[in-house]
């Protein structure tokens, strides 16, 4: 066999693993398996009007620190 | 069934009640029914709210009626709440809290939902298993008690917690051992795939281009294994070094490293075989028995957390007449505090106004509870049962009881002695006598004309083939099974070391109430005098939440299938003795026998243990005696742990009469009564000073200081955190039968490490001789430490088999 097809064959499959695992650790560091009936469970609520709920959340939080921020400028 | 017809439906909580107690009601030709006001008033806010899907989520499930236990709500707003419990960040405001209530996912997605809509509230995340939340709010929109009362409008309650302690702490450290281990793993398993390659390669030839590939493969697979993974070894190493003490982290450091060193020399110099694999495979699979450690103390944590979170940190005082939720640590000598039913006692005191029964298992030991009258003195970590009452205090926060006891085992537990620390001496000295053999090998053949090279390579190779496999991996791997086999049973240790000196310990010492017996009366005898509606008996004990009431309910739940409660009219609790009421006119009794007496019913009956009677229009109809029983097996278990050759003692702050009693019932001679926390403390002292190896069993505060002295300490699993603070081993199940187990279990694994330390030792001498001799060529070192490590594996595997 080429060297260069082992080297490449070894490349793209511990490379493929670690995206994985990197991918994995990601998740873990930003606590997505911390909770796992939310995973199983969670799922069960999505619906439309839990999307606009979060949006609005996401928006009332939005506007308070822009709020916060111009009233920073001005102090 | 007859009777359904008469039941319906409560429309919020889906329980069924007798239809005389419902609340009817009829919306858009809709009719509901609900159990009780509480109920009805949620039901109506969700429907307001356009929240009527809730009840979709819940499905058929049931949940409990909404009880309205508003606690005051001005207190969430005092500064030292906030100062206590909210973290800011960027003038935005964060709490932890424990939502209580909270039965299904359907609950979680209404609460927060219902946060949601609040304006001011930025981010709520409420934990699915735990029910933990976090909330983040702007507080110059809206205010914490404003967001508790949100909570509790619509039928939960929620109180904080400080999340700083221990959670957070463990979550983190938890994780980042997660990551390493997963890190350790994936190259481990990688790397043993080209490790194959490699050793197909060695007996059928390889090209050395091949060969080049596979080692650096290998190398960019060890790197990350032996720093990341390892790094706590290497910082373990270089703090014992720091302390001039040659630890085992040490002896595992310098063995992979140099092993790893050896590798890529190696690899550069094209010369040998590399050694990467062994490498990863130790740091590993040593890391994997520490991992598990840190999982079973999550584990703990999580259990006890919301119990800890009881512990009162403020206290209702009056001064000049004004009511004020304040700080315990603020309280002085002669302020008034008042007490609810429920309420834990944080600050001793004496009554001033009122009178109740108070529960003082947690100090005393004493299962029944005490009634306290005007004058009577009253200690922390008793609870409060039945009744409000006034008191003054006596002593401020630092003196009292609980905090004093605290105090002393904070002392104590900077001084418990550490039998882990020999260990790690004869282990420092075995890796001080590896790495000084293999040095001087290198100066041995050096001198004798050897070239560098060859010398450095027999040096290693006697390090490679001594170190990590030999001792590296004997006593981790039968821990970490151990450890593993305990948690299946409902045994936690908190560290694997306690294993060892569990499995010498000479002597046990048990606790009386929640170790041996149950902590609460249970109903051992009933007999019925006259014919009765059981259901009436039913309704007059449900209403009170004494403990001897308490026992009557389970044991009549237990007995009738069919049984409801009616609505009694003038139910009145009567301190620690009895209980009254009236139903359709007939006048109910039930009580203790003086109590009976007293309301001129004919009433008697001789019997040592508690009693309960129950009389209809002053007729007495049954009786109840109660006891507070033995746990299942407890008999068995001790004439067990005696045949395995320990001594059993019994410490009670029971009296005589009591403890002699069950102490003959499980066969203890050796009987300790009426002993004060301090008194217990002193007992095992004395007993480690006559070398014993003392394991204490205990499930309250009051055993917590002798929890700290003794050298095994277990704790009950369902008690104060304070006790499970200071103890080694918890128990999860609450059962008496597991001390058997740990301590069979703790002896096997004892005796698994010292059979896998003694093949290794042979193991190795044999093998470190031909090894400084210069016989071993490194593949035979390298088949030699997966041999010695799968034997020992497998040794440690059969520790399994003990409970089969």
């Amino acid at each position: 066999m080429d060297d260069n097809v082992v080297s490449a064959m070894l490349l793209v499959s511990i490379g493929l693993g670690a995206l994985g695992l990197g991918a994995f650790l990601w998740g873990l560091r930003t606590g997505q398996f911390d909770d796992k009936n939310k995973f199983l469970d969670g799922a069960l609520y999505d619906g439309e009007d839990d999307m606009n709920i979060a949006k609005k959340v996401q928006d009332r939080k939005d506007k308070i620190m822009k709020d916060r921020e111009e009233n920073e400028k001005k102090t | 069934m007859q009777s359904s017809n008469k039941l319906s439906k409560c429309n919020h909580c889906n329980l069924e009640f007798d239809n005389d107690v419902m609340i009817f009601e009829t919306i858009s030709d809709k009719e509901l029914s609900f159990c009780c006001k509480g109920c009805q008033g949620v039901f109506h806010l969700l429907s307001n709210e356009g929240l009527e899907s809730f009840y979709d989520k819940v499905g058929s499930r049931t949940l409990h009626p909404i009880q309205n236990n508003k606690t005051e709500l001005e207190k969430f707003d005092l500064e030292g709440y906030a100062k206590k419990y909210v973290t800011q960040n960027n003038g935005l405001n964060e709490i932890s809290l424990i939502i209580d209530g909270i039965h299904c996912s359907a609950c979680v997605w209404l609460n927060e939902r219902v946060l949601h809509e609040c304006d001011g509230i930025i981010e709520t995340n409420i934990n699915y298993t735990n029910h933990k939340a976090k909330i983040v709010w702007d507080p110059s929109v809206i205010k914490l008690s404003q967001i508790i009362e949100k909570i509790q409008s619509i039928g939960y309650n929620a109180y904080a917690y400080d999340a700083k302690l221990q959670e957070v702490r463990t979550n983190k450290t938890r994780r980042e051992y997660y990551s390493r281990l997963l890190v350790g793993i994936f190259c481990t398993m990688n790397i043993m795939w080209i490790a194959i390659a490699q050793y197909a390669g060695f007996f059928s030839g390889i090209s050395q281009s091949i060969k080049d590939i596979l080692n650096f493969a290998e190398f960019v697979l060890a790197t990350p294994a032996l720093f990341y993974t390892g790094w706590l070894y290497f910082k373990g190493a270089y703090y014992g070094l720091k302390n001039k003490i040659i630890n085992m982290d040490f002896l595992i450091v310098s063995g992979t490293l140099s092993t790893y060193l050896y590798s890529i020399y190696a690899m550069m110099t094209q010369t040998g075989e590399v050694y990467f694999e062994s490498v990863t495979m130790i740091i590993t699979f040593i890391f994997a028995g520490k991992y598990l450690e840190v999982l079973s103390k999550k584990n703990a944590i999580d259990s006890l957390d919301s119990i800890s979170s009881s512990i009162p940190t403020e206290v209702t005082v009056i001064r000049d007449n004004v009511k004020s939720i304040i700080d315990t640590t603020e309280i002085v000598i002669g302020d008034l505090i008042e007490v609810k039913p429920g309420d834990k006692i944080a600050i001793d005191g004496k009554i001033e106004q009122g009178a109740g029964s108070f529960d003082e298992s947690s100090i005393s030991g004493e299962s029944i509870p005490v009634y306290k009258n005007i004058g009577d003195g009253i200690t922390s970590g008793t609870i409060c049962i039945d009744s409000v009452i006034m008191y003054k205090a006596t002593k401020d926060l630092s003196h009292s009881h609980l905090q004093s006891i605290a105090t002393l085992l904070e002392d104590s537990l900077t001084k418990k002695p550490k039998i882990q620390m020999l260990a790690n001496q004869i282990t420092g000295y075995f890796s001080l006598m590896v790495l000084s053999m293999a040095i001087l090998t290198f100066v041995g053949w050096y001198m004798m004309g050897v070239s560098f090279e060859d010398a450095l390579i027999i040096c290693i190779s006697v390090i490679v083939i001594a170190c990590p496999c030999a001792l590296g991996l004997a006593t981790p791997v039968a821990t970490l099974i151990g450890v593993a086999v305990g948690a299946k049973k409902g045994i936690l240790f908190k560290s694997s070391s306690h294993l060892e000196t569990m499995a010498k310990a000479t002597t046990v010492v048990l606790d009386k109430t929640g170790t041996i017996t149950n902590g609460s009366p249970d109903v051992v005898s009933y007999s019925q005098n006259h014919d009765f509606d059981i259901n009436l008996l039913y309704s007059l004990v449900k209403s009170s939440t004494h403990p001897i009431s308490k026992a009557v309910v389970k044991y009549l739940e237990e007995k009738y299938s069919q049984i409801h409660e009616y609505s009694l009219v003038d139910a009145k609790n009567i301190e620690a003795r009895g209980l009254s009421a009236s139903y359709n006119n007939k006048k109910l009794l039930g009580g203790n026998i003086e109590f009976l007496n007293e309301m001129k019913v004919n009433c008697t009956l001789n019997s040592s243990k508690s009693v309960f009677v129950f009389a209809v229009e002053e007729i007495v109809v049954c009786t109840f005696e109660l006891e507070d029983r033995l746990k299942e097996g407890a008999a068995e278990t001790i004439t067990n742990i005696k045949k395995l050759g320990l001594d059993v003692i019994m410490c009670t702050g029971d009296n005589e009469d009591v403890a002699a009693n069950i102490a003959a019932q499980v066969g203890i001679t050796k009987i300790y009564n009426s002993m004060l926390p301090k008194d217990k403390a002193d007992i095992i002292s004395n007993l480690q000073k006559n070398d014993k190896i003392v394991i204490t069993v205990g499930d309250g505060i009051n055993d917590a200081l002798a929890l700290s002295k003794s050298d095994i300490s277990i704790a009950m699993g369902n008690n104060a955190d304070i006790t499970v603070n200071v103890s080694d081993i918890i128990f999860i199940n609450n059962k008496i039968t597991t001390l058997y187990d740990a301590i069979k279990l703790s002896r096997k694994v004892f005796l698994t490490i010292k059979q896998n330390l003694l093949f290794s030792l042979l193991y190795n001498f044999v093998t470190i001789s031909f090894a400084v001799l210069g016989y071993v060529i490194p593949l035979v070192a390298a088949i030699s430490m997966s041999l010695s490590s799968l034997a020992v594996v497998g040794n440690s595997i059969r520790i399994k088999k003990i409970f089969k």
